[in-house]
């Protein structure tokens, strides 16, 4: 028996170790800061804010609590970067011109690539651990408690209205809470299926073939206007907005980038693949409603302008993808692999379904944030008033910044309060949403939700203070 | 079969099909869904201790034991947070209810 050459031990980077290999994928020209809130069609600049990742510690598995702190979103960032580097994007008005040529080999160089495969099972491990603690089978699954098990889920039937939904209809501005509804659609809708895509590659038998007639339909049959990212360009025009990829990359909410990426993770680690097959039975039987809701709201919001085929399309073809990801992926595998595989198909329904919920709740609550700004502008009176008076004590930071200084889109970890000393600040609580702030004059800002800023005078001096929970200032 | 979805602790930690209750355990082996009527006599299996060979439970009634490995594996469930959906045998048209029972600090995690 011959030696092993080399001692074979699992490849994982820890603590400082894994902090410098995160900063130096990060460092990566095309993730630096924009001086601009919006990329302008080129797909391969994302903002990763490296500064700060060198005082993060990737190296633990967050709690559910902690699943929308800054770390978190820096995480899902990376993860979105990391996984696109193996699909193909190219500008709309092509490459040539503003540096897009460079930015394109950057972006699929050798360098980026491997800087980015070594740090995701550690990112993976941050940005889905705590579905570990939340989702866990248990029990001798049979193919009979399943089908008990999925019929009771009645992923098929009409379902109310989500939280988001409902945070859009009572918005004080409908159309702006839609488009920022659309936004975080875009990281999955424009690369449609791509994802999926991941596990049709190889050599497996029937089920291969059959996940593949999901795809022709997801690609339009060849038919590129019928191709569902190009009926989703179609909507966001409707509604307005532009269609280059990751052109709002600076208004994904954490959450969103969550849910897009749990794909990709399934997709791209072939040991969660029947966790995969869980997950597309559920997002494909529930997307029918969800597509009938979406269509009646986007109608209800921007009238008979909204181009809602992208959602009505869903509606029929989600029907029969519901149906063949039971009948033609769920039932033949089992049959084929055995029961052990059940409870990994259970736990991608799950899993989904608890980031979905996720996503719910962050979406609608940063709508309330967005709409309530004026109110969270007065707070600052109130709260400025309980530090200044000495009667709350907080960690400040003092930042002066020049004219033109963007610090582009973050969120913290507990409620802050900004307090401008001098200068103006334009305060940006998300897409087509700000509040001016003069001297004297602040903002509280909300613990997760995600803003960012822009320096309006020549020079702004303003203080962050760190309370934690704003409330206990209030008095 | 019946699906039915309870708490994984205090009110409603407790699945009834047909009159047959069952709980959420967690111990150090793991979490999950067992019956909480001991098969002997109908004693509180859900205020068994452990012994102290570990893997059994030890009925408060006449201390007959009952492996945990076979317990676990009894009825296929899947826990999201806090609660449990569980897949319990028995005919269509048994009563099917929720309520709470007490569990035993080794049951309790
Ligand atoms: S009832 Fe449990 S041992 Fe008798
Ligand atoms: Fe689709
Ligand atoms: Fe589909
Ligand atoms: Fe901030």
């Amino acid at each position: 028996m011959s030696h092993a050459p080399f001692p074979y031990e699992p490849f994982a980077l820890h603590g400082q170790e894994l902090r410098d290999a995160v900063v130096r994928y990060a460092s990566n020209p095309l993730y630096l800061d924009n001086e601009e809130w919006q990329n302008s069609d080129n797909p391969y600049r994302r903002q990763l804010r490296p500064q700060v990742l060198r005082h993060l510690d990737f190296d633990r598995v967050p709690g559910r609590d902690e699943i929308l702190d800054y770390s978190s979103l820096a995480v899902q960032r990376l993860l979105t970067s990391i996984y696109e580097a193996d699909l193909v994007f190219l500008p709309k008005n092509g490459l040539q011109g503003e540096g897009r040529w460079e930015d394109f080999k950057r972006f699929y160089s050798p360098t980026n690539r491997v800087l980015g495969e070594m740090i995701r099972p550690a990112l993976e491990r941050y940005a889905f651990g705590f579905l570990d603690d939340e989702i866990e089978t248990s029990g001798t699954w049979t193919a009979e408690s399943l089908e008990s098990y999925l019929e009771s889920l009645n992923a098929h039937e009409a379902a109310g209205p989500s939280l988001s939904e409902k945070a859009i209809s009572n918005s004080t501005d409908r159309e702006r809470a839609a488009r920022m509804w659309l936004i975080q659609f875009i990281p999955d809708f424009l690369s449609e299926a791509s994802p999926m895509i991941r596990n049709v590659l190889g050599y497996y038998g029937a089920p291969q073939s059959e996940w593949f007639k999901i795809i022709i339909d997801e690609y339009g049959y060849g038919v590129h206007d019928t191709k569902h990212s190009r009926l989703f360009e179609r909507t966001l025009e409707s509604a307005g907005l532009e269609t280059d990829v990751h052109r709002y990359w600076q208004y994904y909410l954490n959450s969103s980038l969550l849910m897009n990426n749990y794909f990709h993770y399934l997709g791209k680690n072939h040991e969660l693949f029947f966790r995969y097959v869980g997950a597309l039975y559920y997002t494909e039987a529930t997307l029918v409603d969800f597509c009938r809701r979406a269509t009646a709201l986007l109608k209800d919001v921007f009238g008979d302008r909204a181009d809602t085929q992208y959602f009505t399309e869903h509606v029929h073809i989600d029907q029969h993808h519901g149906r063949m990801a039971l009948e033609k992926l769920i039932r033949p595998l089992v049959a084929e692999h055995g029961e052990q595989i059940i409870p990994e198909i259970v736990r991608g329904i799950e899993e989904y379904r608890r980031i979905q919920e996720i996503a719910d709740e962050d979406f609608a609550t940063q709508i309330a944030w967005m709409d309530n700004g004026p109110e969270f502008k007065k707070l600052h009176a109130p709260v400025w008033d309980a530090l200044s008076s000495g009667r709350v004590t907080a960690p400040v930071a003092d930042i002066v910044e020049p004219y033109g200084e963007l610090s582009n889109t973050h969120c913290h970890d507990g409620d802050e309060l900004c307090h401008i000393v001098s200068g103006t600040m334009k305060f940006v609580s998300g897409f087509d949403s700000h509040q001016i702030l003069e001297a004297g004059e602040g903002t509280v800002i909300q613990r997760n939700r995600l803003h960012g800023a822009i320096i309006e005078s020549e020079e702004c001096v303003y203080q962050i203070h760190s309370v934690g929970d704003y409330k206990k200032c209030m008095s | 079969m019946h699906v039915v979805t309870f708490s994984v602790a205090g009110r409603n930690n407790c699945a009834v099909i047909a009159g047959e209750p069952y709980v959420y355990a967690r111990t150090d082996e793991g979490s999950f869904v067992m019956r909480a009527r001991c098969p002997h006599r109908g004693g509180p299996l859900h205020l068994a201790e452990l012994a102290p060979e570990g893997n059994r439970l030890v009925c408060p009634w006449h201390e007959r034991k009952t492996s945990l490995t076979r317990l676990r594996q009894e009825i296929p469930a899947v826990r999201s947070g806090d609660t449990v959906t569980a897949v319990f045998p028995g005919l269509p048209d048994a009563e099917v209810c929720t309520g709470h029972r007490p569990l035993s600090a080794d049951l309790a995690g």
